[in-house]
């Protein structure tokens, strides 16, 4: 948890200020399509690149955002997200 | 019938004048306070949290609310801290003007927080030793806000005034962290001669800010 | 022993006399000395023992790499007196059996060692399995580093720093110095960490560069853009620029050890070179120590090594230490040198100046002696000549060894570099530059300048604008002497069996081999087969050696690599890293009433709260109070939000299992929270406040999460609401038991009778001038008020209640009490009643949830909907004790067919029903009403307990009482 996450509000602080949030998967499937096997793949199952990933964080000790960073899983470093426009809104 | 509002935060020394605030305790000002930093408990100073989409429509007495979090303003003793994109921290600093916080954006957090403030020489050596939070970040402008971890608790820190390793720093958490955390500052800080401060020191260094 | 006088170099204060006691003898030191100087000046020779063959070990290095002057000081274990700073009345203990200086009992260990072959512990003491604890206990004995106690608390004073700054600089040798000054002067703020007292590194002790040294650490200490930590070993290096270190104080300083994290931009790694220590038969002997020991020891502390010494070294320093030492008085015997050209023909010529006859291309091969050294056989390095010297010091080394441990913990692969003969990294890792002996470079100008370099490189890479200073200091470096080789001998041609290659672990060059030959070719697996670098000192002293030697053996085919280093790179103590150790717990705003009314207090979750109020640990008469008459909780932990805003509804629509449209204001409704398995995570009450304008308390332990938990269930969608967490704005005081309106009656005007103020409704009012937030709740299951006060006030409501209720015995009560209530109204809490498996339909919940609620997308609606008659699940009922007079169980299992079926959640005595009740978590078949539970714990001496399964609420099911 040494690396320095880019939190869209506070800008770039320890790592350990936050909490892993998961994979970006989208947005929970409508109730009606889902059946037990899909709606267990969309919960519980994980891509697990080795390489870079779009994941979730939370600045649990700070402004209480989430929001998505892009991570390279094998040099555990945040990536570069200036490409990426759609870090969400923060609430 | 005794109906006395009390601080989360009991400071270790001998007040040497205090009043009676709205139901508050006030120390203005404690024994042997000249030279060396203080620690001052402004717990009975009122704020609120104001969140809404469009923030910016707010003019809380009168202020308008800093453009980036992270930015802070400090007018005529009311701190306006914005700490996201559609929240802001309104700490009023000193007695004032009427409150203008009817919206029910607004919600009241005076009871849900201690305020303290660590004004004078070497404050900042003595934060370093509870938080790697950067106050010495030189991008930023004061007043400014870093919410963050301060001593394993999260914090509202707002850096009013810096110079090297002196200043004034103003810090809040949830009210039941009191006793803790002012145990912990003041342990960081006997090795700069820290001590509790009153109101007064407070005013007194918010007046050298003014210049 | 009187110590040399008047060198520039040293580092003593002879007018400081310190006393220690070292084995019950006081002695006497000098400040500035170390624990291990101030025992070698005092004729000590035998620091320690051997851990497995208890031979005896002396002075080695001065840097502590090695477990050979580990000893007990002021009562703590294995404490390296090399890097402790002796101190006025501190008591030194050798360990390991070490009774007697030059007497061991187990002495004889060392004879038997041909019995103990490499992995022998792995393969012999495993057959049968029971003696592997009775072996491991009397190994454990005999080896033995050092003693604790279970009960020892750790005496001294421990603090943390966490700073800032553009560049770290590890190590505060020439290079070191010079990077952190370029950086400096380029406008950055450097942090500069130094692991031995003083600043110089390798200049400091030398009579021609110890007054650059001295320069170059008062030009630093003049910069203020640089902060100098002395005395303060790097312990590792992270990602993103973290550095750890930590720091030893002294008595001017308010720590006796501090914690430093540093988070830099650019770090640049100046950290030096150790000596690559030399194999030969007896190696270790006392008596035999490495050239910057020798050296240092004489130069810093003032201390000649021994009288008669020969040297075998195998680089330039070896030949310059040979000088200098015969000119400040010892009687040097001759100097090998492993090289057999190459030499500064300066030395050679200065050598030949004084007669000590010089061998090139010659080594060490034997030492001989017992306790002490008395002889040294030196042969050339092809095996066709030897002689023998007689000596009390041989002073030995193969070469040097840059340290390159922060390099490699920032995953950089180490490869073998054949003109120098060190380990060099293959690529700097990001935002790392090396400088001096990391690059391969020896020449004192060479070093410097490549720091100076290192710190415009660190310059650049924080975005400054250095390139033409960079490219000047680029060709000052390429104008100076380069990288110089080195010798790569492995080991002196001997066929010994005690040439050690790690003296912690008292693995031998025979150990190496005879796992060659059982076909381990990896040094990784060599390592931990025969545990070489494995012990206190890490790769300190192995580190090179083995690699090198495995290569040298020609077995291994692959590239030779280094094994992996770990953080910590040196030793740290648990103390150190706790820090100042603040132990941060909320206190509510009725924490000293509550203490001084007697309370025990105990930490729960974040919160101290009191346990109960009794010295019985059943709180009986506290429950008693309740049942009967009327008693007064702290209940100000539980977690409270105002959530508002347009879409507040949505969010706790998607995340309450419960319909929210159906709240109303001015009433309570009970819901729960699920995660997406359909667990039951959280549960509370919900009140509406206005429009989109929500209230609602959570358990005491999901409050720290509650936010974070709603956001991230809606973080795809774009809903305007706002979450404010009011938990410590409010206190709650619950008054509770039947006489609690008529203490409420007597301190406030509004109207609190059951009709107008009813069961599970909400009501603003004020009681005297103090506003609150009433709710009529019926956790205990008598009537009962819950207030939420501002938080100020919390303490003088308490004393207003406390007032009106003197009159009618009101008394407090705590968690202890409201526990057993509960359970008797058959109210769960969460955590206690449920695990991570538990469903809303396994604690009989199932009732909260609304299943027509589908586009609200509720977490845990789907596996709710898949679960709900899910057979085979663990099930929460109630239960009795068969014979009313059985104690309950306080934890236990059922047990039926030899399985474990479940395990009791809570179980207590109840008073209202005169016998032992409590509530489990059983598979299904065990669930239904009369099943008999056959129930294990710990202390049921072996006889089972048996329980029947009734229904629940056990206390007035109708809950006629809460109600009234």
């Amino acid at each position: 948890m040494a690396l320095l996450i880019n939190c869209p509000v506070c800008g770039k602080r320890n790592g350990y200020e936050f909490r892993y949030g998961g994979e970006d998967k989208g947005p929970r499937p409508d109730d009606e399509s889902l059946s037990q096997a899909s709606w267990c793949d969309y919960v519980h199952n994980n891509n697990c690149v080795a390489g870079i990933q779009k994941e979730w964080w939370f600045h649990k000790d700070g402004c209480g955002a989430w929001f998505t960073i892009y991570r390279d899983t094998r040099t555990n470093l945040e990536a570069d997200t200036s490409a990426d426009t759609s870090i969400p809104e923060v609430k | 019938m005794n109906c006395e509002r009390r601080s989360p935060v009991t400071l270790p020394g001998r007040p040497a004048r205090s009043e009676k605030r709205d139901g508050w305790n006030v120390v203005l000002e404690y024994e042997g306070e000249s030279g060396g930093p203080l620690l001052i408990d402004l717990s009975h100073g009122r704020k609120w949290d104001l969140q809404d989409v469009d923030i910016a429509r707010f003019k809380p007495f009168g202020m308008s609310i800093p453009d980036d979090p992270g930015q802070s303003r400090l007018e005529n003793g009311i701190l306006i801290n914005r700490m996201g994109r559609t929240q802001a921290s309104i700490w009023r600093l000193s007695e004032q003007v009427p409150d203008d916080t009817a919206d029910p954006a607004f919600t009241e957090t005076t009871e849900g927080q201690l305020l303290l403030a660590l004004a004078g020489p070497n404050i900042f050596s003595i934060t370093e030793k509870l938080t790697s939070l950067e106050f010495d970040d030189s991008s930023k402008v004061t007043p400014f806000l870093l919410f963050g971890p301060f001593s394993h608790v999260p914090c509202q820190t707002v850096v009013l005034s810096r110079s090297k390793r002196d200043g004034v720093l103003l810090l809040a958490c949830s009210r039941g962290y009191g006793r803790d955390m002012t145990h912990a500052i003041l342990e960081a800080g006997r090795e700069f001669r820290l001590k509790p401060g009153g109101e007064n020191g407070f005013a007194a260094a918010m007046k050298e800010i003014a210049g | 022993m009187d110590r040399l006088k008047d060198l520039p170099t040293l580092r003593i204060r002879t007018e400081d006399k310190v006393s220690f006691k070292y084995q019950g003898r006081a002695l006497e030191a000098l400040g500035g000395d170390t624990v291990a100087t101030a025992l070698f000046a005092n004729g000590v020779r035998i620091f320690g023992r051997s851990l497995k063959y208890h031979r005896p070990r002396g002075l080695y290095s001065l840097d502590g790499e090695c477990s050979n002057t580990m000893m007990r000081i002021d009562s703590v274990p294995n404490v390296r007196a090399e890097t402790t700073s002796v101190k006025d009345g501190m008591n030194v203990e050798a360990q390991n059996g070490l009774r007697r200086q030059g007497f061991d009992p187990l002495g004889f260990m060392d004879a038997l060692s041909w019995a103990m072959p490499a992995g022998f512990y792995y393969k012999v003491f495993h057959k049968p399995a029971r003696i592997w604890p009775v072996a491991a206990r009397q190994i454990r004995k005999a080896a033995g580093l050092g003693v604790i106690s279970p009960d020892f608390e750790m005496a001294g004073r421990y603090d943390e720093i966490y700073p800032h700054a553009d560049v770290c600089v590890l190590g505060g040798g020439p290079a070191g110095l010079n990077a952190a000054l370029s950086a400096a002067e380029s406008g950055l703020s450097v942090i500069l960490l130094e692991s031995r007292p003083w600043l110089g590194g390798f200049f400091d002790y030398r009579s021609k560069l110890h007054a650059r040294a001295a320069e170059l650490a008062l030009e630093v200490a003049n910069n203020p853009g640089i902060r100098v930590f002395t005395n303060a070993p790097v312990v590792g290096t992270y990602s993103d620029g973290l550095v750890t270190a930590f720091q030893r104080g002294s008595k001017a300083d308010c720590f006796d050890e501090r914690y430093i994290e540093v988070r830099a931009t650019s770090t640049v790694v100046a950290t030096g070179c150790i000596e690559r220590p030399l194999l030969f038969e007896n190696n270790e002997k006392p008596g035999v120590m490495q050239v910057g020991c020798a050296h240092r020891l004489a130069r810093s502390w003032g201390i000649l090594p021994g009288k008669k010494a020969v040297f075998s070294v195998g680089h330039d320093l070896g030949l310059e230490a040979a000088i200098d030492l015969a000119d400040l008085g010892l009687e040097v015997r001759c100097v090998a040198d492993v090289r057999e050209d190459g030499q500064d023909p300066r030395l050679v010529g200065e050598l030949q100046k004084r007669s000590i006859p010089f061998y090139r291309g010659w080594v060490a091969t034997q030492a001989k002696g017992w306790n002490r050294l008395r002889s040294v056989t030196l042969g050339s390095v092809g095996g066709a000549h030897e002689r023998r010297f007689d000596c009390d010091t041989l002073i030995a080394s193969a070469g040097f060894t840059p340290v390159w441990g922060p390099i490699a913990l920032g995953q950089t692969k180490m490869r073998f570099d054949l003109h120098t003969g060190f380990f060099l990294p293959e690529r700097m890792p990001q935002n790392m530059y090396a400088a001096g002996r990391l690059l391969g470079l020896c020449d004192p100008a060479s070093i410097e300048a490549s720091g100076r370099l290192a710190g415009l490189e660190a310059a650049a890479g924080r975005g400054l604008d250095v390139a033409a200073r960079m490219s000047a200091a680029r060709e000052e470096l390429e104008a100076l002497p380069g990288t110089v080789r080195g010798s790569k001998l492995a080991m002196a041609p001997v066929k010994g069996k005690k040439a050690f290659i790690c003296f912690d672990e008292d693995t031998t060059v025979k150990n190496i081999d005879q796992a060659l030959s059982m076909g381990f070719d990896m040094p990784e697996l060599i390592k931990r087969f025969t545990s070489a670098g494995t012990g206190p000192g890490q790769g300190g002293i192995p580190g090179h050696n083995l690699p090198l030697y495995v290569a040298s053996s020609m077995r291994y085919q692959g590239e030779v690599r280094p094994t992996s280093m770990r953080a910590p790179l040196v030793p740290v103590l648990v103390a150190t890293y706790a820090g100042a150790n603040h132990d941060m717990a909320k206190r509510t705003g009725l924490h000293e009433s509550q203490q001084a009314a007697g309370g025990v207090m105990e930490r729960v979750g974040v919160w101290i709260r009191a346990r109960r109020f009794s010295q019985e640990k059943s709180a009986r008469a506290e429950v008693e109070n309740v049942r009967n008459n009327v008693g007064i909780l702290d209940g100000s932990t539980l977690g409270k939000f105002r959530i508002h805003g347009p879409d507040a509804l949505k969010a706790l629509q998607r995340v309450y299992v419960s319909d929210m449209a159906r709240v109303v204001e001015g009433r309570m409704r009970y819901s729960a929270m699920c995660n997406e398995d359909g667990c039951v995570i959280d549960d509370g009450v919900i009140t509406k406040l206005g429009e989109n304008d929500f209230f609602f308390t959570t358990s005491t332990a999901r409050a720290g999460v509650t936010a974070e938990w709603i956001r991230y269930h809606t973080r795809y969608d774009d809903w305007d609401y706002s979450i404010v967490n009011l938990t410590d704005a409010y206190g709650v005081i619950n008054l509770a038991g039947p006489n609690s309106r008529k203490v409420l009656e007597k301190i406030t005007d509004a109207d609190v009778s059951n009709e107008s103020f009813p069961f599970s409704c909400v009501r603003d009012f004020h009681i005297r001038s103090i506003p609150v937030r009433a709710m009529r709740l019926g956790f205990v299951g008598e009537l009962s008020y819950e207030f939420h006060v501002p938080a100020s006030f919390a303490q003088s409501l308490w004393e207003v209640l406390e007032e009106a209720g003197k009159e009618l015995g009101m008394k407090n009560f705590g968690l202890e009490a409201q526990n057993t209530m509960r359970l008797e109204k058959g109210h769960v809490i969460l955590g206690s009643e449920s695990e991570q498996r538990t469903t809303l339909h396994d604690i009989g919940l199932g009732g909260l949830w609304s299943r027509d609620k589908a586009r609200w997308k509720t977490v845990g609606a789907v596996a709710l909907t898949h679960t709900e008659h899910q057979r085979g699940r663990l099930k929460l009922v109630g239960f009795k004790m068969e014979a009313p007079a059985s104690k309950p169980p306080l934890d236990g299992s059922p047990i039926a067919d030899g399985r474990v079926k479940g395990y009791v959640c809570t179980a207590r005595y109840s008073t209202a029903l005169s016998q032992p009740v409590g509530m489990a978590l059983v598979e299904d078949e065990l669930a239904g009403e009369g099943c008999r539970l056959p129930i294990f714990e710990d202390d049921c001496g072996g006889r089972l307990l048996y329980a029947k399964v009734v229904p629940m609420p056990f206390y007035d099911p109708e809950g006629k009482r809460m109600k009234s």
